[in-house]
């Protein structure tokens, strides 16, 4: 009985056979980018033409982020086989990702809490005010 | 939906007396160990029924106590451990599993054309993580009670409370994985089990708003989870991940707890919405106004939902831009909600109506989930809500929502689904007079309680002698409350009484539409169809003109006017 | 129920679960289904990433002085270490797909055998955390403060017994507020704690896949399961992708 409903697609008796070679590359790269991010992270400052590094923080942290970012592209896309996939399952998985990073609308709280639009209502330094309440031991 | 099913159809009705889902084996370990979908989800409802019972308790203690402004009998200890049971109990343990683990679970599979859910066990795992979860809770309840309220929002949950909200706190984090285990089985049901001819567009509204469920369970439940066990290891190790004085910030708790709780309302009402969409067709004789509509709105409404939580913080620290995007957003989810109703009432307008009992409870449903929903809109508003939320008002909003929403569909999706659960009819004229009565008794419970908000009673609070004139508003909410009980006890009579001695319906007694009713036999055999149905028209093919004529003609004949496709139950030998 | 029931209309096909139609709709539900189980996953750790991202941002300066105190080198070694046996699930997927036991066996060894080495490496780690009074407990000792989550002490600890011997112990000079300090160690705490109770279920699972494998158990008939598991621990790599330039590398 042919099932309409999935027809289309990744099917078990003849799934995509991903070949050893590509898998062993992808070993290499992410071996790779693992010893990058460890250089990025512990640069000799002193050798001279990292000198410059060393005081470029954002770079560093978006190398450092990105870096990660592409080790974690290709464990999903090949490791995980996504890139072979039906349309569904790379749904699945970029909608993972993506839905992930709209809990970071929660960033725009912490970044805008100092702006206040009302002059004078602006808080002082601490957004709290110290508590001094009998704790419990 | 539809489905005129070329095999199924005969055979389902050919021998009603044959074996059937529910006597196909009668041990206690049939039950227990059972992996049929029709079974785990009666469970369910024995389960679901029990909490809410309990809950139910502790929302009268709470009424009865606030009838004095000084408080009747509880200390004001017990009275914060009484509303926290009530919330803790409605929510985690009714109002989320209630209509997708009950009716989701027995018609899914029914709806779309399968044998089972895609993965029976873990249907299984899921109603016993939702029993032990409740364990665990009312465990926690016994040895001492939890104070929190049901958000559990720190540093009180994370270091002052010294109540059992560590045990408390495990229990909804297993009951989480519940909800997972439910969420997934859907997913993959919906995407992979329909019957051959079951396109998207085919499936029941009902299908439809499952799948939105099941999206934000999936994708929210796993973030509350998370954060409940932070505060568990902040109670167990002191980690202090939200504690100010490290440098952590207990408004990050509202924000994670929210992420998923917002999303979790929408878990509430959206199957809500689906049984609705089922209900009102049904009765109207009418395909549903606008199918695609109604579809996407409920996509629309789980996509969206995910990003207003912020509305339930507007008088935390949370920064002014953040507070005014949100309230942007939340105004946003009226539309999706909106198209819903109007689409409802179009779909009524010219058709054939019957005011059998599910639809009473439907179209109570539309007029409170109306006021639940404009109400919300000056909650979503920044201004009004400072004056507004902590309040009253705030509790009268989501009770008008979630009960007179979830409650009511519940109820509508019991009745319309009773003789398919259980293949025996209840009571029509109590059904008819217990949904008046809960409409009435709820409005005279929750709507004073829009004005005490209003006029500044604020949610929690045990004692109001501060203000003795809003004692009458309370009084009149406790009769009101009293009403709502009565009327939520008759159906717990008349429909036990017509599982002891019912009289046994016909299969399709509502004439309605839809592979559940028309391919599977009532009640379901154990594997659903003895033969794979094969859908071949749109769902909800009534027709309103055929009805209204042979209403028309029985009237005149005095007969007592029958739906048209309803298999009559005179003819059948019982 | 639940067993293999075979579908009477269509011979040619493997054994089934009965509420499947054939072998095709069965594999295809375990992967959507699989998938739809690590989107849960993916929100679950992205809470904790999230709140990572908000602390990390709000202390900088701190987060970076007290990273210092986790060992960068064994945290490199365990990446590599989940990386071998990502690359080995993903071998013995594909031997699995064309049907050689054995080397699938091997592959999921070696596989189980990191993953033991994952956790070995992280006790030796975690137990030097202990040893230093650097787990966010009730005893938890940063910069010769004693830190609670209600704030530190303002005392100094030092004079103390206790304290006399902790500074003996503490190899690292500790840099950075010590509230801080609690609070960047309860996060990796719980994000590691986390992911390495990931990689113990993983150990069950792959050990159980292993076990049956071997038995030539007839619920494993074909390469899905081994494929499901292998989606899972991919997850884990994954995780650990990020916690390790996160917690271990975090750049000036």
């Amino acid at each position: 009985m042919a099932h309409e409903s999935h027809s289309s697609g990744h099917s078990g008796g003849h799934a995509h056979v991903i070949p050893q070679s590509k898998l062993i590359a992808t070993m290499g790269a992410l071996t790779g980018l693992m010893l990058l991010t460890i250089f990025a992270a512990q640069v000799p400052y002193w050798f001279p033409a990292f000198a410059w590094l060393k005081d470029q923080h954002l770079l560093m942290n978006l190398i450092a982020i990105g870096i990660a970012f592409w080790k974690a592209w290709l464990v999903v896309s090949i490791f995980m086989g996504v890139k072979f996939a039906t349309k569904l399952t790379r749904l699945f998985a970029i909608g993972g990702f993506v839905w992930f990073t709209l809990m970071f609308i929660t960033m725009i709280d912490y970044f805008t809490r100092p702006w206040e639009p009302v002059k004078g209502w602006e808080a002082g330094n601490s957004s709290a005010l110290p508590r001094n309440v009998a704790r419990p031991e | 939906m539809s489905a005129t099913v070329i095999d199924g159809i005969q055979e389902a009705q050919q021998e009603p007396t044959q074996k059937n889902y529910l006597n196909a084996d009668h041990t206690i370990a049939s039950w227990l160990l059972t992996v049929d979908h029709k079974r785990i989800a009666i469970m369910y409802l024995i389960g679901v029924t029990f909490f809410f019972f309990l809950g139910s308790i502790a929302a009268a203690m709470i009424r009865v106590e606030l009838t004095s402004p000084n408080g009747l009998f509880l200390t004001s200890e017990t009275y914060n451990k009484t509303f926290t049971a009530h919330g803790v109990l409605m929510i985690f343990f009714f109002l989320i599993p209630a209509i997708p683990a009950v009716m989701g679970n027995f018609l899914l599979p029914l709806m779309i054309g399968a044998r089972d859910l895609a993965f029976p066990k873990l249907n299984l795992l899921s109603w016993y993580l939702y029993m032990i979860s409740g364990g665990f809770v009312l465990a926690a309840m016994i040895l001492g009670g939890i104070d929190a309220g049901w958000t559990f929002y720190t540093p009180l949950s994370s270091i002052y409370s010294n109540t059992q909200i560590t045990l408390a706190l495990v229990g909804l984090f297993i009951s989480g994985f519940s909800s997972i285990a439910t969420g997934v089985n859907f997913i993959a049901s919906i995407h992979k089990m329909r019957a051959p001819g079951m396109t998207w567009f085919r499936l029941p509204l009902y299908v439809w708003s499952h799948y939105a469920t099941s999206i934000i369970i999936i994708l929210g439940t796993p973030v509350v989870a998370i954060t409940l066990l932070l505060v568990v290891f902040e109670r167990v190790f002191a980690i202090g991940v939200f504690s100010p004085e490290l440098g952590g910030d207990p408004v990050l708790f509202q924000h994670m707890f929210w992420f998923y709780s917002h999303p979790a309302v929408y878990i509430m009402v959206l199957p809500a919405m689906g049984i609705i969409s089922e209900v009102i067709s049904c009765f109207s004789r009418r395909r549903v106004f606008g199918y695609e509509f109604i579809a996407f709105s409920s996509i629309a409404i789980a996509g969206l939902g995910f990003l207003v939580w912020g509305h339930h913080m507007f008088i935390s620290s949370q920064s002014v831009l953040q507070g005014v995007i949100f309230s942007l957003l939340s105004f946003l989810v009226a539309i999706p909600s909106a198209i819903k109703i109007f689409n409802w009432s179009l779909t009524m307008y010219k058709g054939s109506i019957h005011l059998r009992t599910p639809m009473l409870y439907a179209l109570g449903f539309i007029g409170l989930f109306v006021i639940g929903g404009l109400t919300g809109l000056f909650l979503a508003s920044v201004d009004t809500d400072v004056h507004l939320t902590g309040t009253y008002f705030i509790v009268a909003h989501f009770h008008y929502v979630m009960v007179g929403g979830t409650l009511l569909a519940f109820l509508a999706g019991i009745h319309f689904w009773w003789p398919k659960f259980f293949g025996v009819m209840y009571n029509e004229f109590w059904g008819k007079v217990s949904a008046v009565i809960v409409f009435l008794g709820f409005n005279f419970t929750f709507f004073p309680q829009f004005i005490l908000g209003y006029l500044g009673m604020p949610r929690r609070y045990h004692m109001y002698y501060f203000a003795q004139e809003w004692q009458i508003y309370h009084v009149a909410s406790t009769i009101g409350s009293g009403i709502l009980g009565i009327g939520l006890i008759l159906p717990a009579c008349y429909l036990t009484a017509s599982l002891i001695r019912g009289k046994k319906c016909s299969h399709n007694p509502w004439g309605a539409k839809g592979l559940e009713w028309e391919a599977a036999a009532t009640p379901p055999v154990t594997e659903n169809f003895t033969v794979m149905p094969i859908v071949r028209e749109d769902p909800y093919d009534y027709d309103a003109i055929a009805d209204s004529a042979l209403y028309e003609e029985e009237r005149k004949k005095g007969k007592k006017p029958a739906l048209v496709g309803a298999t009559d139950d005179e003819e059948k030998k019982d | 129920m639940g067993g293999h029931a075979p579908v009477t209309n269509d011979p040619d096909a493997d054994e089934v679960y009965f509420q499947y139609e054939d072998i095709d709709q069965q594999q295809e539900s375990y992967v959507v289904g699989m998938w739809a189980f690590l989107v849960t996953e993916v929100m679950f750790f992205g809470a904790l990433f999230l709140m990572y991202a908000i602390y990390r941002w709000k202390w900088h300066t701190d987060f970076y002085l007290v990273h210092k105190q986790l060992d960068w080198q064994l945290g490199g070694l365990n990446t590599f270490v989940l990386l071998i046996s990502s690359f080995c699930v993903a071998m013995a997927v594909h031997y699995a797909q064309l049907k050689k036991p054995k080397q699938q066996l091997i592959c999921l060894g070696i596989t189980l055998a990191c993953a033991f080495g994952f956790l070995g490496i992280k006790t030796i780690e975690y137990s030097s955390k202990f040893e230093h009074n650097l787990f966010p407990n009730h005893s938890f000792v940063y910069a010769d403060h004693k830190v609670t989550s209600y704030g530190m002490e303002k005392k100094d600890v030092t004079g103390r017994a206790a304290g006399v011997e902790h500074a003996k112990k503490v190899k690292k000079p500790q840099e950075g507020d010590p509230n801080r300090a609690r609070l960047f160690l309860s996060l990796y705490f719980a994000m590691t704690g986390l992911h390495g109770l990931h990689v113990v279920i993983g150990i069950l699972v792959i050990g159980t896949l292993m076990i049956m494998i071997a038995r030539k158990s007839p619920l494993i008939t074909d390469y899905v399961p081994t494929e499901m598991i292998g989606l899972y621990w991919h997850f884990v790599d994954l995780v650990w992708i990020f916690l390790y330039p996160l917690f271990y590398l975090i750049p000036k």
